[in-house]
């Protein structure tokens, strides 16, 4: 995990994201614990409030459960769980397409063309 | 975010000729490390003594761990058994060794652990040479080895709360990044372990602070986690034209020709709408000396 102090992203907002690709990607087994926060902020060299920040986040996410006394562990790995958190993104993403093609007069039938093209394009 | 504290202090009141410590509430979350920041003779010192059971002319209730009055404190060893404190002053005699410094430590407390101090020795560098140099005497140590001396004795110990009055001061830049790992390291060595210290350095302990407490003339005047003081307030930068207007809705500002650029209560960022301004994320530094200067006689 790379953390930046400069980018202007807050830090754990960098935090939250790289254990929400991670746990996406399948790489914590469902009910397998993240790293705590004390040691996560000994080894990123960070406060202890921002990883909590941090884990937090994927809780209010659904991502993550937290375990008074114990911690926080993935439960991400339910495979429908995982295809609803992918579908909610890819509903997102299109979502944002949609209105920005709204936005720049593009017809319905032009954004399908676009999303077809993509997709052809992806494919080779 | 649930937690308990490692002190919580009520009323607590010092009077002085001119100077008057008040502090209704004072609480140090358990687990988490707590930075007091201030102005010189904010009253820093005097409350981190108090709460630490060094100064005891003072008016007020004190819980300890939950569950230990002030009076706990001083009769049953088990308050200070679980307590470090490390101090500006002289807290060794300058005449003693380092070994008797060691073996001060080892007889007054139980806790202490012979083989940690000389690893923790090793580790900072107390000799010179490299070799364990029992024989030389604290007035010969520089400021910043006295200060490595007196945490080399207080982290060989297995104690719940470290309070430091202005650890950071006395070290150089390399030795402070240490003294963010050890403190990190005392963190997650186990359950609620607390740590709680002064520092004029906030720069150099950002990145080793949860929770701030900002003290102005005798008074606590801010404070709480960090990232949610991050969240209160909000850096905002803008050009010269929108200066005096901005002005009005700023928490703090500072302004040259070319521009502003101030502090801002996030509640009031709607109040800047039609300006053209640019927001970052306020560190730790930029908030304490917003709310600072708001407080302070200091023009």
């Amino acid at each position: 995990m790379k953390i930046s102090q400069t980018s202007g992203v807050p830090i754990y907002q960098q935090i939250a994201d790289a254990f929400r690709a991670d746990i996406l990607a399948g790489k914590f087994k469902d009910g397998e614990y993240l790293p705590s926060i004390r040691e996560l902020a000994r080894d990123l060299k960070i406060s202890v409030i921002t990883t909590m920040k941090a884990y937090e986040q994927l809780e209010a996410e659904g991502l993550v459960t937290a375990v008074q006394g114990k911690g926080f562990y993935a439960n991400a790995q339910d495979s429908e769980l995982l295809k609803e958190q992918h579908l909610r993104k890819v509903e997102e993403s299109l979502q944002s397409a949609i209105f920005s093609a709204d936005l720049a007069g593009i017809t319905d039938k032009e954004l399908i063309g676009m999303l077809e093209a993509l997709l052809r394009v992806k494919d080779l | 975010m649930q937690y308990t504290n490692a002190i919580e202090g009520k009323n607590i009141v010092k009077k002085y000729k001119s100077f008057t410590l008040d502090v209704p509430e004072v609480k140090i979350p358990a687990g988490f490390a707590t930075a007091l920041i201030g102005e010189n003779g904010a009253g820093k010192t005097t409350l981190l003594n108090i709460l630490a059971g060094i100064r005891l002319d003072y008016k007020g209730e004190l819980e300890y761990f939950g569950e230990y009055k002030d009076a706990d404190r001083d009769n049953n060893p088990v308050v200070k058994e679980n307590m470090g404190y490390t101090g500006t002053d002289n807290y060794f005699l300058p005449h003693w060794t380092v070994e008797q410094v060691k073996n001060l430590s080892k007889l007054l407390f139980d806790n202490f652990d012979e083989k940690k101090f000389m690893d923790i020795y090793d580790e900072l560098a107390i000799s010179s040479n490299g070799s364990y140099d029992g024989k030389k005497k604290v007035s010969e140590l520089s400021d910043g080895t006295k200060t490595k001396l007196a945490l080399a004795s207080v982290l060989s110990r297995d104690t719940k709360l470290l309070i430091m009055d202005e650890p950071a001061s006395p070290l150089d830049p390399l030795m402070r990044d240490k003294l963010c790992e050890l403190i990190r390291n005392y963190l997650s060595s186990g359950e609620n372990k607390s740590v709680f210290f002064s520092t004029h350095n906030i720069s150099d302990m950002e990145t080793v602070t949860d929770y701030a407490i900002i003290m102005e003339h005798g008074k606590i005047v801010e404070e709480g986690f960090v990232e949610d003081l991050k969240e209160k307030y909000i850096l905002v930068k803008g050009e010269a034209s929108d200066a005096k207007a901005a002005k009005e809705v700023l928490f703090t500002m500072t302004e040259s020709k070319y521009g502003f650029e101030g502090i801002c209560l996030s509640k009031d960022l709607d109040k800047l709408a039609g300006m053209d301004v640019v927001t970052e994320t306020a560190s730790l530094f930029q908030i304490s000396v917003a709310v600072m200067k708001k407080n302070s006689r200091v023009k």
